[in-house]
């Protein structure tokens, strides 16, 4: 394997874990901040690919300008979801069971939903004008498309370290996967903030469907793959781990790169194994902070 | 009163003779039953909606014309939900409580493998409309199985001729395949080698990839596919899966680098539809039917009639749909009724319908031995032509393969063509 062949594929293996990490990152703070596995996640994520094509395609907005509007379609349908549905079940006995089958639900609506909106077939959106053709680099090409998804990783993972290390609301949000009812007690609104949360992470998936949607298909159905590859990012980061879904996202990118180059035939069988493997040795995921007990 | 009495036995006698057989008559009106499922949710949902559509049509010619042999064809549709387990339940439902005459339908083939054998174990005629294992019409094949369209074996026939005959202009030595992890994907590059094999091609593989089915991302593949430098790149994804791989190897100049083959499922109208001006040309594709060939007036029109239906151009799975209610028709024509299911195997064995996807001078007909329909097979190169929009490329400068050439030899199974 020559040097240059060894950056393609480790550069392949970035872009694709960068959007995995996109769509896995609202799924684990959902469920490190509220508690809920939002089986829907990928659904969110075809809303906001849909919505893209609906603004980008249809309405011609400016590209970036229409990642964030269906970014922000995807959140307000998120914290309808929410707050009309998802709270109800807040707290009843086999509330794992009820989460999963009302997200579940949510698939089945939505899928039909935007197929009675915008109908069946294939829709696609075209590479921003400047971002269709590919840049050279030490004798690798890279699609200049794909570097803006990296960098778009790149800032969304340290705009979520700002807000969560460093600002007040961050701060509560982490105090939320310890102890809601103290957070209560302190006079935080405990349901408005989940409701918030709920919104910010599907949003999040919106946005990375619309910005995805140029190099994938915009099809009902297209939320189901994602969110498989973004459960195994999940689990390998930790459950609720935000820090360990972005490592989780970049191992599973890689490793799926370069089973592709060395073993092509069985290169599928790796994600899983990798995901077996972990939840074998070490179920907490792989980069799970020493647990602190509760008192 | 004796006159009272003889209009009431007038009126009753009326009744018994007129009315009465009227309404039991009308009960048992004369129509074929014809129980369909196609999955009209998810991602194959575009192929069963336009089934849909495209067998509402013929069935709306045939009847308009006085329907087979003074029968009216009936058709209902259920949603397989692409799930085999789920559609054996719909097959028994249609034939033991609505019973039905024919059982109609299915996209996927792993359905379609499940579908069969309900209709071998009660006897109940399955027309397969547009799942393309090889292995229904070889393997698996029961007497009362037919099928419509055109299976992998015979895309993969005329692939490897015409990659045979451009080895003359464009030389070429080394081949590899990418398309979806599963039976469809693996029946394609078998049936590839097989075919290149018989036809004396000589050709080198240096790359097979296997992404699973609906897999979002490809750059892993597309980097390494380069990699190997291939003359020919042999891709057997369907539907969306084409769209991304094609929109993530553009930038790379995948397509400047090699030849893309696409000889199955590459030509279908979704993909131009889907990728206007995004889509490449010189690609190499082909499909079931294709909605500007051959320049026939029966084709134009029933491309014409469904977009005037659905507003839309139609994918290759409706004229498979189309195609079943045909065989249907003139089958009952034929036999006279719809109910002597041993003569309608046998009017089916050999039966022709003319068909949209007919070039002049040829109708298809259905193979009595394998029970596989026998059809050309046009291959073209993407070009840009804006006569059906959205799409802004369409096939053209066709080679035609004929019928008889690409079916599979006597006695092929599929067990024969696996490596």
């Amino acid at each position: 394997m020559d040097f240059s062949f060894f950056l393609s594929q480790l550069i392949s293996g970035l872009t694709m874990a960068t959007l995995l990490f996109l769509v896995a990152s609202g799924l684990t703070l959902i469920f490190g901040v509220a508690n809920v596995f939002n089986f829907a996640h990928g659904s969110f994520y075809m809303v906001g690919a849909y919505l893209g094509y609906q603004f980008i395609g249809v309405w011609q907005f400016n590209f970036w300008l229409g990642l964030i509007v269906a970014g922000l379609g995807a959140g307000i349908l998120g914290i309808l979801a929410e707050s009309l549905f998802l709270r109800r079940i807040y707290g009843r006995s086999e509330e794992g069971g009820f989460q999963i089958l009302l997200t579940y639900c949510f698939i089945l609506l939505i899928d039909d939903l935007v197929k009675i909106v915008w109908g069946t077939e294939y829709k696609s959106i075209s590479r921003p004008p400047g971002f269709t053709g590919a840049v050279q680099f030490a004798g690798v090409t890279i699609p200049s498309y794909n570097l803006a998804i990296i960098v778009i990783g790149l800032l969304v993972v340290f705009l979520s370290w700002w807000v969560l290390m460093k600002t007040r609301p961050g701060r509560i949000t982490r105090a939320f996967a310890v102890d809601r009812e103290i957070l209560g007690v302190l006079g935080v609104n405990v349901p408005l903030t989940m409701t918030l949360v709920f919104g910010i992470a599907t949003g999040l998936g919106g946005m990375t469907g619309a910005l995805a949607a140029p190099l994938r298909s915009v099809t009902p159905g297209a939320g189901i793959e994602v969110i498989i590859d973004s459960l195994i990012v999940v689990v390998l980061g930790g459950m609720g781990n935000f820090w360990g879904a972005w490592l989780g996202a970049l191992l599973l990118g890689e490793v799926n790169a370069f089973a592709v180059a060395f073993v092509p035939k069985w290169a599928t069988l790796f994600s899983y194994l990798v995901m077996v493997v972990t939840l074998i040795f070490k179920p907490e995921g792989l980069f799970a902070p020493r647990k602190v007990r509760k008192i | 009163m004796l006159r009272h009495k003889t209009w009431t036995l007038v009126v009753l006698a009326f009744f018994a003779l007129v009315v009465l057989p009227g309404v039991v008559s009308a009960a048992d009106e004369k129509v074929v039953r014809i129980g369909a499922m196609y999955p009209m949710t998810g991602r194959a949902g575009l192929y069963g909606l336009d089934s849909v559509a495209a067998a509402e049509m013929a069935v709306d010619e045939v009847n308009a014309k006085g329907g087979a042999a003074g029968y009216k064809l009936d058709i209902v549709f259920t949603d397989s939900k692409a799930k085999p387990a789920y559609a054996v339940r719909v097959a028994k439902r249609y034939i033991t409580e609505d019973d039905v005459h024919f059982l109609f339908g299915v996209v996927s083939s792993g359905v379609g493998l499940a579908v069969t054998e309900v209709s071998k174990q009660y006897k109940t005629i399955f027309i397969g409309t547009d799942h393309a294992s090889t292995r229904l019409t070889a393997d698996s094949l029961q007497p009362y199985y037919f099928r419509v369209s055109n299976n992998t074996f015979q895309s993969m026939a005329a692939g490897a001729l015409y990659l045979k005959e451009i080895k003359a202009s464009k030389p070429w030595e080394t081949i590899a395949f990418i398309g979806p992890d599963y039976a469809y994907g693996h029946s394609q590059w078998n049936e590839l080698r097989f075919c290149l094999d018989r036809f004396g091609v000589e050709y080198k593989v240096v790359g097979e990839y296997w992404p699973k089915i609906f897999a979002p991302d490809y750059t892993p593949y597309i980097t390494s596919i380069i990699n190997d430098k291939p003359d020919i790149l042999v891709a057997g994804f369907w539907g969306g899966d084409t769209v991304a791989f094609i929109k993530q190897a553009k930038p790379y100049g995948l397509f400047d680098k090699m030849l893309y083959f696409h000889p199955d499922a590459g030509g279908n109208y979704e993909l131009m539809s889907a990728m206007g001006d995004e889509l490449p040309l010189g690609l190499v594709l082909s499909a079931r039917h294709h909605d500007n060939w051959p320049d026939t007036a029966q084709n134009q029109a029933f491309v014409a009639e469904f977009k005037k239906r659905t507003g839309r151009y139609p994918t290759y799975a409706a004229e498979g749909a189309y195609a079943g209610i045909y065989a249907i028709a003139n089958a009952v024509e034929k036999v006279g009724n719809p109910d002597d299911t041993e003569a309608l195997v046998k009017a089916l064995e050999g039966i022709k319908m003319q068909l949209p996807e007919d070039p002049e001078g040829f109708t298809s007909y259905i193979d009595p031995d394998t029970h596989q329909v026998v059809q050309m097979q046009a291959i073209g190169v993407t070009v840009e032509n804006k006569d059906f929009p959205p799409a802004t490329r369409m096939l053209d400068h066709w080679k035609i393969y004929k019928a008889e050439d690409i079916m599979p030899p006597k006695g092929y199974t599929e067990a024969k063509s696996t490596k």
